[in-house]
């Protein structure tokens, strides 16, 4: 059939044209490319690391790639990302990893296509990293633990040392969240007075913290605090007790120092949150790969610091 | 022949060379029909006459091919069913087309329900509904479900719709089917009621007894052709049984001598609900028992029964004169009986496989070794039945959608020959299928009764179960009424028993 | 095996459209940038594929017959969970992967059962194994991922085979073995009888309550082989995982040319859907296209698919009348 012979005939040269291409090298640009992986472009806070980023690129004379999965819990998509960044042999990989330990053996790959790699806000766990032979250059970040703490420490000032405190927990697993819970609970056991009626994760998203608080407030109506892993479910959680119409009695505390969280704290709906900076820490990390770059060392901390907005 | 062809006063309705085609099939050939204000006209004919495709038309749901139709005397187009609606014709189907989760006001206004300011206004609706209801003497709330009422309530809904829509036309398809006789003659009065007022009544009825009730001119359809108009005053009812059945015999090959073994499947007392009252007859090797009646009379129900498909009260189904016990069509081919369906498109094939898969389906096992079909063997299986049976296709692998009516009935017939069956029910086998493909399959048929099968052949043709059977059967209601030897046979005492005369 | 004849039926027939469109891709992003066609990348996206790739070969199988199963990616999650309890608990590998298999298997069995003899339609009856499976992974685990396995079962990620990466073996190997199945089993050729027309295959004497069963116990399998190769490769078992998978699967079987009615297709097609999205995600990676875009250009890519499947099914039909 005529139709046949025509098909097969481009298939022949198309694949005679791949195979011809398929050695040609990398072609020389003229500005080193550096990556940086995400957990999410959904989430305000990345969407700031990654301006920081852009601005520190384009000062410095990098090329930069931006890259995420959808959504904060997919780890194998990170890691299909990554390892599609290191064929596109980029120079360094900056990293905010979705699974503490899963992300690992991108990590390793990473090393053995000699990348160096930094980790940004949220760590590489040590144990599974060392077992697997692998090295992250440098650690950028917040202590997300101190920062929990100053969340603590705060609502403990604000309600008199007596409290019934409700938790919205992050993606279990999840470092970053994991230490601030941790941060927070430890400023909280000193005051035995300030008891923790609830703790349910909301895996960082706001319509689950939506629904998760409002099923909260139905078990535990009388909550006189919140905390919430970070901003998006803090506002989510907000939108349930004003629905609930206990908009007053609940001090919500939420964490990232989002835009739409220091509208809520200007406008009094809200009372607290940790501000990270993830803008500097983009910042610093497109710096670092630029040192990096150039052969120089760096340190393997370097804590961006934070403060509480109120 | 119509008889009249001068335009009358107080002509509602006037059809003139109605033609309608359908792929295949000439459904109607020029058909006149015209209907006075205030008269009931009955119209007859056997099933594919032509009847129902004549009223699809009338009421605006098929586009005609060629022909005029005059409303009080104004040519309507008709192009759709709003504008028949505007015409004022209205027409009631046999399956009632009511919405049962809705009220009777709902139901009665289906999109014209009565708005204030956009909002739907109930009480008017309600209120408008009680006078409709009230003017047939229906005493019915308009506030029940349409789900909560009775068949003869919900078909006074329909009309309460008519009337609601003011029709001038109506046109009624088997209304009384499934009435009791005081039903009926309640929905009669009713008639009578709307004929006084002026409206013209397209009656479709198989019923003589309704005919001659309250029927005032009846035309006669065969083969999408006017038959016969008359007055129901001088008709003759073994005339009009005559002429509704009447047509050429001579399609059919004269049937070959054929001996006739023992019994194969002998059938006693099949009973089920209120389909199928105590049927029993049997079939000889060798032999074609024919099952004529009307569409509904309980054919296919014994074929279903018998074959697995559905389960029965009572009755006992002897093969070989040893009972077994059939409950999945797996048993039922197991035991030799295979089942030509009546609708090949969605019960006999798939489609969209090709020739061998379809012929192959039933005996996969039997081609298989470990699972793994034998290609070779079931390519060969297919081939010889395509020869056997003279089935036009370019190869096997052609799919059985891309053949014609014809070629795909003869892959069912080959599907169930593969099969090894015996006792073969033919269930309308030619329905949809042009004159010369017809006339292959009557000879397969004769073939396979030659060769010992016992064959149970179930057809609303007429001509067709005259024609090849040795015995007929004749059901109505479920219940076998009539049994002829072909010598005894013949078209009116078959139609007489199938009606009921 | 793979004779003349099916290849010159691949290149007449439908799976031609797919092939051609992702032949176009390759062509298109190996002209974008130099570092697509390298072997590497290659096969980094044969890989990539596979853990979707095997999903959808279960998929496949439940589409043809007509049907749905919208439970995959909860049942990767609770395959998932299952191994990694009982690594835990120090059961060997091999065992450990058998009972998680036989997890996804019973479950399956499960929807096939409730679908069957409900008869519930599969959308609903696996949207709600879909919650099920969910929320005993969650419960199994208690919320929390499993990790630190024994090197064992890592190499079923980080292998090789003769320079081919484990799961790319795994994949294939599966594709062959559900190929011959389809194409040569009397299994294969119920499955397409029952999606062409189920009412008649009833007629036909086939038990079709029993084979729809195995179906979607087979849907259940693909989905514990790719929760396996899921914990193989991230060396942790999360109940959060596989969300969103059971569209990916469905989306590679709709772009390799299975009709959702059924009775159409085949899994050569499923295999080249998988890919042309692994090739999309790769190549979209490289160059460094922003995510945002990255979801619409692969709604676009289904879309795009199905349009020219179903006008090049017309015209096949029209020229073979």
């Amino acid at each position: 059939m005529r139709a046949t012979l025509s098909v097969r005939r481009f298939l022949v040269l198309t694949s005679a044209l791949l195979i011809a291409g398929c050695n040609r090298g990398p072609d020389a640009t003229a500005r080193p490319t550096v990556a940086l992986v995400v957990k999410t472009l959904n989430n305000q806070f990345f969407v700031d690391m990654e301006a920081g980023a852009k601005a520190a690129a384009d000062s410095l004379g990098l090329e930069l790639i931006v890259q995420a999965p959808e959504r904060e819990i997919d780890v194998e998509r990170q890691m299909q990302i990554i390892e599609n960044l290191i064929q596109r042999k980029v120079r360094v990989l900056m990293l905010v990893p979705n699974g503490s330990k899963e992300i690992v053996p991108a990590v390793v790959k990473a090393n053995v296509a000699r990348i160096p790699v930094v980790v940004v806000d949220s760590r590489v766990d040590d144990g599974t990293l060392k077992a697997a032979g692998g090295t992250v250059a440098t650690f950028i970040g917040s202590d997300n633990e101190d920062g929990g703490r100053m969340a603590g420490a705060y609502l403990i000032e604000r309600l008199g040392r007596t409290a019934r405190v409700a938790i919205l927990e992050g993606v279990p697993g999840h470092e970053t969240a994991d230490a601030r819970l941790r941060g927070f609970r430890k400023a909280l056991a000193g005051s035995p007075a300030m008891q923790i009626v609830a703790s349910q994760p909301a895996n960082m998203e706001r319509d689950q913290a939506f629904n998760v608080t409002q099923n909260i407030l139905q078990a535990h109506p009388d909550i006189t605090a919140l905390f919430a892993c970070n901003d998006v479910m803090a506002l989510g959680a907000l939108e349930a007790i004003a629905a609930a119409g206990k908009g007053t009695a609940i001090s919500v505390v939420g964490f990232d120092a989002q835009d739409d969280a220091r509208k809520a704290i200007t406008e009094r709906r809200m009372a607290a949150t940790i501000a990270q900076n993830p803008r500097e820490m983009g910042r610093l990390a497109v710096l670092t790969a630029h040192r990096l770059i150039h052969g120089e060392s760096v340190p393997a901390e370097q804590p961006v610091a934070i403060s509480l907005i109120r | 022949m119509p008889t009249q062809t001068t335009p009358e006063p107080g002509l509602a309705l006037q059809m003139r060379g109605i033609r309608k085609a359908f792929p295949g099939v000439q459904a109607l050939a020029g058909v006149d029909l015209d209907v006075r204000r205030g008269e009931v006209h009955v119209l007859l004919g056997e099933n594919g006459a032509g009847k129902s495709t004549l009223m699809k038309i009338l009421s605006g749901a098929l586009p005609r091919d060629a022909g005029t139709i005059e409303i009080d005397g104004r040519a309507a187009a008709l192009a759709s069913p709003r504008e028949a609606r505007g015409a004022r014709i209205a027409i009631i189907h046999q399956e009632l087309a009511l919405v049962p989760e809705m009220t009777v006001a709902e139901n009665i206004f289906l999109g014209r329900a009565p708005t204030r300011f956009g909002f739907l206004d109930q009480p008017a609706m309600v209120r408008d509904a009680t006078t409709f209801l009230s003017r047939l003497g229906a005493n019915i709330d308009p506030n029940l479900l349409v789900a909560s009422l009775s068949i003869a309530q919900q078909q006074l809904v329909e009309i309460a719709r008519a009337l609601s829509l003011d029709a001038r036309i109506l046109i009624m398809d088997e209304p009384t089917s499934a009435l009791t006789e005081r039903e009926s003659a309640r929905l009669f009065a009713t008639i009578s009621g709307l004929t006084a007022r002026g409206t013209a009544i397209v009656y479709i009825s198989h019923r003589l007894d309704e005919i001659f009730a309250i029927g005032d001119w009846i035309t006669v359809l065969r083969d999408g052709r006017n038959v016969a108009t008359q007055e129901v005053r001088q008709a003759d009812r073994r005339a009009l049984v005559r002429l509704m059945a009447n047509r050429d015999v001579d399609e059919l090959m004269p049937p070959m001598e054929r001996t006739t073994g023992t019994p194969r499947l002998r059938v006693e007392g099949l009973s089920h609900g209120n389909r199928l009252h105590d049927v029993s007859f049997n079939v000889r090797s060798g032999e074609i028992v024919g099952f004529a009646g009307l569409l509904g009379a309980g054919r296919t129900e014994i074929a279903r029964a018998v074959f697995g498909l559905e389960p029965f009260d009572h009755g006992t189904v002897y093969v070989d004169e040893l009972p077994v016990d059939i409950r999945s069509p797996q048993d039922a081919i197991a035991a030799g009986i295979g089942f030509v369906t009546e609708d090949r498109k969605r019960e006999g094939l798939v489609l969209s496989r090709s020739v061998r898969d379809n012929v192959a389906l039933p005996i996969l096992r039997r081609l298989a070794r470990l699972g793994i079909v034998h290609r070779k063997a079931e390519t060969a299986i297919a081939q010889s039945s395509v020869r056997d049976l003279g089935i036009r296709t370019p190869s096997v692998s052609q799919l059985a959608q891309n053949l014609s009516g014809g070629n795909q009935q003869k892959i069912v017939l080959a599907k169930w020959l593969a099969t090894g069956a015996r006792i073969l029910f033919l269930d309308e086998p030619t329905r949809g299928i042009d004159v010369g493909s017809k006339q292959e399959i009557y000879a397969l048929i004769n073939e396979l009764a030659a060769s010992g099968v016992a064959i149970v052949l179930m057809s609303s043709d007429l001509p067709e179960v005259l024609g090849l059977s040795d015995r007929v059967l004749v059901m109505r209601e479920g219940r076998i009424t009539g049994e002829f030897t072909r010598a005894e046979a013949s078209a009116e005492r078959v139609m007489a028993c199938a009606v009921g005369i | 095996m793979i004779s003349s004849s099916t290849l010159r039926r691949i290149v007449r027939g439908r799976e031609s459209g797919t092939t051609f469109g992702l032949l176009v891709l390759c062509v298109g992003l190996w002209i974008a940038t130099p570092y697509f066609a390298t072997a590497a990348n290659l096969s980094n996206v044969a890989e990539q594929s596979a853990v979707i790739g095997v999903i959808a070969i279960g998929m496949t199988f439940v589409i043809l017959t007509g049907g749905i199963d919208l439970s995959v990616g909860s049942l990767v999650a609770l395959v998932s969970v299952v191994i990694g309890s009982a690594l835990q608990r120090g059961v060997p590998v091999f065992a450990a992967v058998a009972i998680g298999l036989l997890a996804g298997v019973v479950s399956g069995a499960l929807n096939g059962l409730m679908i069957t003899r409900g008869p519930l339609p599969p959308f609903i009856a696996t949207l709600g194994m879909m919650s099920v499976a969910r929320g005993a992974a969650l419960l199994l685990s208690d919320g929390r991922p499993i990790s630190g396995f024994p090197d064992g079962l890592r190499a079923l990620a980080t292998g090789e085979v003769f320079g081919v990466p484990a799961p790319v073996v795994m994949m294939l190997t599966l594709y062959l073995l559900a190929y011959l199945v389809l194409t040569r089993t009397v299994f294969g050729r119920y499955m397409y009888a029952i999606g062409g027309n189920e009412e008649a295959t009833v007629l036909a004497g086939v038990n079709v309550r029993r084979w729809k069963t195995v179906v979607y116990a087979i849907s259940g399998l693909s989905a514990g082989v790719c929760a396996v190769l899921l914990v193989a490769r991230l060396n942790s078992a999360q109940p959060i995982a596989g969300i969103g998978y059971e569209l990916d699967a469905i989306a590679a079987v709709v772009i390799g040319g299975t009709s959702l009615l059924g009775g159409s297709g085949s899994v050569i097609g499923t295999l080249i859907g998988a890919l042309i999205m692994s090739v999309l995600r790769n190549g979209l990676n490289l160059l460094g296209v922003s995510s945002y875009l990255q979801q619409v250009a692969i709604g676009v890519v289904i879309i795009a698919a199905v349009l020219i499947d179903m006008a090049l099914r017309r015209r096949v039909q029209r020229s073979s009348r």
